[in-house]
C-alpha cells in the first residue's frame, strides 16, 4: 500500500510531466524548436508508477518518446529543455535533441529513436547484472508499435530463456506512429505474447499510477530475486500526436476527445485525491502552478544557454584513450 | 614461439583475457560445439555462465552485448558468418555507434563483435560467402579490424577486446587453418599500425586478410622481375595513412587488394587517402582489385572467377610495372 505522501509525490511528478509535455507542444508550434520531437502526454502515470519502484542501482533503457521516463527519474527538466533546443546544456550537450535522451548518472542510458531499438540492448543490461551479481534490475519502456518488430521477439525470448532480471513495460498508446494498433496487429491484448516466451505477461490500466506501481514492482521483485522477466502492456491512450507538431488528422473525429474522458491520467488521479481527500483544489492549483513555473523557468533556461562549441561535433564519436 | 593456427591464437587470445579479467565473457550461435571453433574448449575452464551459447537470434546476440558493455563487462560476441551480422544491422550502426557519442563519452563500450567473412572452401554461395568489412568503414564510431596471420589475429583480438570502443574483428574463412609463429609471452598489437610484410622498392601491394597470403605468395614469385612491397593495414579504422603513404611515396606505384566487391569498397578509400597525399608521387595511375560486382556463386569455378586471387594480382602488378 502506498502512502498519502507518496500519493502526492506521484501526482506532482505527473503535473510537472503533463506541463513539460504541453508547453514543449506548444513552443515546438510556435516554431521555437525544431526536429522530432515525441510527447508523452496520456502516459504519465506510467512512466511515474514505473521509476519511482526503481532504487538507485536500476538501470531503465527509454525510448523516443520517454521525456516523461527521464523527468520521473529524476533528471532536471532544464537539461531536457535545453537539449530539445539544441544547447551544450542539454542532457546531450545539443547531439540528441527530442529522442536519445541520456541522464548515465541516474542509470538513465542513451534512449532509442528507433522502434524497439533498445529492447535488446535492457535484455544485455540485464546479463551484466545477473553475471555479476549486482542486485540490480532492468527497466525496458517501448510502445505497442515495437513489438511488431524482430529484436522485441529476440529480446524477450532471450531475456525469458536465461531468467534474466528485467521487466518490458510496453506502453500501449493504441497509435504506432498514425497506424491504430487494430491495424497492425490481430491480437487484442499486447501481454499474450508473453506466453510464447515461457513469460508471465499482464495487462494493466496504464492510467492508474498505483496500479501501474504495484504491478511493476512485483516484477522487479520477482526479477531481482532471479525468477526472470515479466512483460507489462499498460493501456493507455496517446493524448498528443505522433510528434509536437502533429495535430493527428488521421484520427477518427471525436475519437481523442472520447478518450480523454476515461483516459487523462492526471485528471483521474486528481479526482481520485480529491474524493478521499487527500488533496484540496487549492493544493492542486499551487502543484499545477508550482509545475509551470518550473517549466518555465527551464525554457528561459535553455533560451539562454550557449549553443554547443562547433569544435563538439566531431567530439566523442571514440573514447580516444584506454 | 609456437606454432600456432590462426583458430589457435584466436582462442589463446579469448583465454588470456577471460582469465585475466572477469568481465570479458563470449557469446554466440553453438560457439561451444559447431561452427569454426574459435571458443572451443572455453566452456571447461569458464562455464556456461561466461561462455554462452544463444538462439539464432543475432540481433539479440548483437543487443545484448551492447547492452552488457553499456555496463561495464567487455563482451565479445561471435557471429559465426558475417553474412548473418545484417540481422543486428541496427544495433550495430543505429545503436552501438552512436552511444559514446550521444552520452558526450560518459559511457564506454568496451564490445568485439568477431565474424567470418570471405569465401569458404567453397561452396558457401552467395548468403555464407560475402566480404561486409567495407560497409562499416562507412560508418562513424566503429573500429574495423581484418587480421590476417595467426600474430595478428591473437594480438589484435586482445587489443579489441579492451578498447573502450565498439570493434568489429572479422576473420577470414580461408585462414582460420593456417598456421604462423606465435610468442608464448603476452603481447598486444595497437589498432592503427599497419605491418610491412615484405619490403621491397618497386611497387606498393596493399592488401588485406587472406589476400595477404596471396600478395606475399604473388611477392615471392616474380621477386626476379620486380621487388614488391607488401603491406597489410591490419585495422582499416583506425588506419595507419603514413606507413601506406611513405610506401607508395618511395615506390611511386600502388595495387590495393581487399576481397570486397570493388564498387564503394575500402579499396576505393584507401586509394584516395594515398593520391591525397602522395599524388605528385605517382608514376603509374592506382589499381585496385576486389571481388566483382556480382553475389559470389556456388560453383568452384565460378566463385574463382569472381574473387581476387592470385594470379589477377600477378597480371596487374606485372602490367602496372611495364608501363
Amino acid at each position: 500500500m502506498v502512502t498519502k505522501e507518496w500519493k502526492i509525490e506521484a501526482f506532482k511528478d505527473m503535473v510537472r510531466i503533463r506541463e513539460l509535455q504541453d508547453t514543449v507542444q506548444q513552443i515546438y508550434r510556435e516554431g521555437k524548436l525544431n526536429g522530432h520531437i515525441q510527447t508523452c502526454q496520456g502516459q504519465e502515470a506510467v512512466a511515474v508508477g514505473a521509476i519511482r519502484v526503481l532504487s538507485k542501482k536500476d538501470i531503465v533503457f527509454s525510448n523516443h518518446r520517454g521525456h516523461g521516463h527521464y523527468l520521473a527519474r529524476g533528471t532536471p527538466a532544464k537539461k531536457i529543455m535545453a537539449e530539445l533546443y539544441g544547447k551544450v546544456t542539454g542532457t546531450n550537450r545539443g547531439k540528441s535533441g527530442g529522442m536519445y535522451l541520456v541522464d548515465v548518472e541516474r542509470g538513465m542510458m542513451v534512449a532509442s529513436g528507433i522502434v524497439g531499438g533498445s529492447i535488446c540492448l535492457a535484455v544485455g543490461s540485464a546479463l551484466a547484472s545477473q553475471i555479476r551479481k549486482d542486485g540490480a534490475v532492468t527497466l525496458s519502456f517501448f510502445g505497442d508499435g515495437a513489438t511488431n518488430i524482430g529484436l522485441f521477439h529476440e529480446g524477450l525470448n532471450m531475456a525469458a530463456l536465461w531468467n534474466l532480471p528485467v521487466v518490458f513495460i510496453c506502453e500501449n498508446n493504441q497509435y504506432a506512429e498514425a497506424t491504430k494498433k487494430e491495424e497492425h496487429q490481430k491480437i487484442k491484448k499486447i501481454s499474450d505474447r508473453a506466453i510464447s516466451y515461457g513469460m508471465t505477461g499482464v495487462s494493466i490500466d496504464g492510467t492508474d499510477v498505483i496500479k501501474v506501481y504495484e504491478t511493476v514492482k512485483e516484477a522487479v521483485e520477482k526479477a531481482r530475486s532471479g525468477e526472470g522477466p515479466t512483460l507489462i502492456e499498460c493501456v493507455v491512450y496517446r493524448l498528443a500526436g505522433h510528434s509536437a507538431g502533429d495535430l493527428g488528422a488521421y484520427r477518427p473525429k471525436g475519437e481523442e476527445e472520447k478518450w480523454r474522458e476515461t483516459h487523462d491520467p492526471v485528471k483521474i488521479f486528481q479526482t481520485q485525491l480529491f474524493s478521499k481527500g487527500i488533496l484540496s483544489q487549492a493544493e492542486a492549483e499551487r502543484i499545477v502552478r508550482e509545475a509551470r513555473e518550473e517549466i518555465e523557468e527551464a525554457v528561459q533556461f535553455a533560451e539562454e544557454s550557449e549553443e554547443p562549441p562547433v569544435e563538439t561535433a566531431c567530439q566523442y564519436v571514440y573514447q580516444e584513450e584506454n | 614461439m609456437s606454432e600456432l593456427t590462426y583458430i589457435e591464437a584466436l582462442r589463446a587470445a579469448l583465454r588470456e583475457e577471460m582469465r585475466k579479467d572477469r568481465d570479458v565473457f563470449v557469446m554466440g550461435e553453438d560457439i561451444t560445439r559447431y561452427g569454426f571453433g574459435v571458443c572451443r574448449g572455453l566452456l571447461e575452464e569458464f562455464g556456461p555462465e561466461m561462455v554462452r551459447n544463444t538462439p539464432i537470434s543475432e540481433a539479440a546476440i548483437i543487443g545484448a552485448t551492447i547492452g552488457a558493455a553499456l555496463r561495464g563487462m567487455k563482451p565479445v560476441a561471435e557471429i559465426m558468418f558475417v553474412d548473418f551480422i545484417l540481422m543486428g544491422m541496427d544495433q550495430i550502426v543505429n545503436q552501438a555507434a552512436k552511444m559514446i557519442y550521444l552520452s558526450n563519452g560518459e559511457l564506454d563500450l568496451p564490445l568485439t563483435i568477431r565474424a567470418a567473412e570471405g569465401t569458404e572452401w567453397h561452396g558457401g554461395g552467395c548468403q555464407h560467402s560475402q566480404t561486409l568489412h567495407s560497409l562499416f568503414v562507412n560508418i562513424p564510431g566503429l573500429k574495423i579490424i581484418i587480421p590476417s596471420d595467426p600474430y595478428d589475429a591473437k594480438g589484435l583480438l586482445k587489443t579489441a577486446i579492451q578498447d573502450r570502443n565498439p570493434v568489429l574483428f572479422f576473420e577470414h574463412k580461408q585462414l582460420y587453418t593456417q598456421k604462423g609463429e606465435v610468442p608464448d609471452e603476452e603481447y598486444t598489437i595497437p589498432f592503427g599500425e599497419a605491418a610491412i610484410k615484405r619490403e621491397g622498392k618497386d611497387i606498393t601491394l596493399i592488401a588485406t586478410s587472406w589476400m595477404v597470403r596471396h600478395a606475399l605468395d604473388v611477392a615471392e614469385e616474380i621477386k626476379d622481375k620486380v621487388s614488391v612491397e607488401v603491406i597489410d593495414p591490419r585495422t582499416l579504422v583506425p588506419l595507419d595513412k603514413n606507413t601506406i603513404v611513405n610506401s607508395v611515396k618511395k615506390t611511386g606505384k600502388v595495387l590495393v587488394v581487399d576481397e570486397s566487391p570493388v564498387t564503394g569498397g575500402v579499396q576505393g578509400e584507401i586509394i584516395s587517402t594515398i593520391m591525397e597525399e602522395a599524388f605528385w608521387d605517382m608514376e603509374v595511375p592506382p589499381k585496385r582489385l576486389g571481388s566483382q560486382n556480382t553475389p559470389v556463386p556456388f560453383s568452384t569455378l565460378l566463385e574463382e572467377e569472381v574473387i581476387p586471387a592470385k594470379e589477377k594480382i600477378k597480371k596487374q602488378i606485372l602490367e602496372m610495372i611495364q608501363v
